[in-house]
């Protein structure tokens, strides 16, 4: 799901609850990449990117939801959070629920936003169930939730391994690599290249975590504003 | 929210990239536990091999290395259940520590990295790479290509653990035959 695997811990002391809520969860995954993921036909993105130019299309709540998001931080950052990777930073408007398409070629991508959406409506639900404590990972983009601190190790992705990085208490944590291969790099078409390097950002909630991690690897500014605007911290490593 | 770094990323932050790396992932008596959880007790015994016993070894093609091997039988009401023998081979350039647990026939019962210390060739914790290990005794070639499969980009480490491995079965077997440890 979401194109790697994804990993619900719980912990509870109804021995009844944890099946039903990971299966409930899991749930709520799949019917976030059904509306999310461009690489479902029948999601709101891979039928925005068949529009033509000057159409719009009603999207569901969740991808407004996801949208807004998107649209803040590419204001917020000058646009360097792009979810058009490059194709038309500014050819897409919501309003409302209404997506409108500007301009023919431009084709949207929520990969560096929707995982840590999904990891958040996931939490919730736990947290809706009355599970305690427990934690979504998706490929990286996790949170935890209750009276758990998380280890945390991260890959090293150009020397291989893993190494501890931290613990995490109640809240979100993403990492991206990225260097000259990285599809980030391709996303700003501008500026000079990020050196190669993993960048972490802790953050409430994992949306923001996810997503400013881009922010912070294209700025390759581990104090840009608008992480101490979501509670974030970030670092380069 | 709150973030706790690890002491090693507190480190590598403040000195730029390195590639020190060490992870301690059992201590010899978690893994102990582990190999035999129905143990009650984990009797502690040197093993010390003399002249002719590493000669043996040595026709056995098996390096003795090491006269003292400090090992753990494992037991359950008095009766052994089987051994434990912690040890350390160099990966690459840094010692890996790992346990051989050895089943009272002789047979591996399983095998666990407690620490590695470098940069590559962690995948020698993989349990599908350890579990080749299983049921294998001193009869087997346990050798990297032919009865243990290799993994690409951690040839030495994983050359290096199976020889320490051929190894402790052989001194087990021995130290059984010997009547230095039960049998």
């Amino acid at each position: 799901m979401f194109g790697t695997l994804i990993e619900i811990g719980i912990a509870t002391v109804d021995p009844a609850a944890p099946q039903a809520s990971h299966d409930a969860a899991f749930a709520t995954l799949a019917a976030l990449q059904a509306c999310l993921s461009r690489f479902e036909d029948d999601s709101d993105i891979a039928r925005f990117n068949a529009l033509p130019a000057g159409a719009s299309l009603t999207v569901r709540p969740d991808t407004r939801a996801v949208l807004t998001a998107a649209d803040e931080l590419r204001q917020a950052s000058a646009g360097l959070f792009d979810i058009s990777v490059g194709s038309g930073p500014d050819a897409w408007c919501l309003d409302g629920d209404r997506l409108h398409k500007l301009d023919d070629r431009v084709r949207l991508d929520l990969g560096g936003i929707g995982k840590g959406y999904a990891v958040d409506c996931a939490v919730q639900l736990l947290v809706d169930r009355r599970i305690d404590t427990g934690w979504v990972n998706a490929g990286g983009d996790l949170r935890v939730f209750g009276d758990i601190d998380l280890p945390i190790h991260v890959r090293d992705e150009s020397a291989g391994g893993v190494r501890p990085f931290a613990t995490l208490h109640d809240g979100a944590f993403a990492t991206s690599r990225f260097g000259a291969h990285a599809r980030a790099q391709l996303a700003t078409g501008r500026g000079s290249p990020a050196p190669l390097a993993h960048v972490s950002v802790a953050a409430p909630r994992c949306l923001w975590a996810d997503a400013l991690t881009k922010i912070v690897a294209i700025s390759g500014d581990v104090a840009h504003p608008l992480l101490a605007r979501h509670g974030a911290q970030a670092w380069q490593h | 929210m709150r973030v706790v770094l690890a002491a090693a990323s507190t480190l590598a932050l403040a000195a730029a990239p390195t590639s020190a790396f060490a992870v301690e992932y059992l201590s010899a008596e978690q893994a102990a536990k582990l190999m035999f959880p129905d143990a009650d007790a984990f009797e502690p015994r040197t093993v010390t091999l003399d002249a002719a016993q590493l000669q043996q070894l040595e026709a056995q093609g098996v390096r003795g290395r090491s006269a003292n091997w400090s090992v753990r039988i494992a037991r359950q009401g008095g009766a052994a259940l089987g051994y434990v023998v912690t040890d350390e081979v160099i990966g690459k350039v840094e010692l890996i520590s790992y346990a051989v647990g050895v089943a009272l026939d002789g047979s591996i019962k399983q095998i666990e990295i407690l620490a590695y210390r470098e940069s590559h060739g962690f995948e020698v914790r993989l349990p599908a790479w350890r579990r080749q290990f299983v049921g294998k005794n001193a009869g087997s070639a346990l050798r990297v290509g032919e009865d243990i499969a290799n993994i690409s980009g951690a040839t030495l480490s994983c050359t290096h653990v199976t020889e320490g491995v051929r190894r402790i079965v052989a001194v087990v077997g021995l130290a059984r035959r010997v009547g230095a440890l039960p049998s």
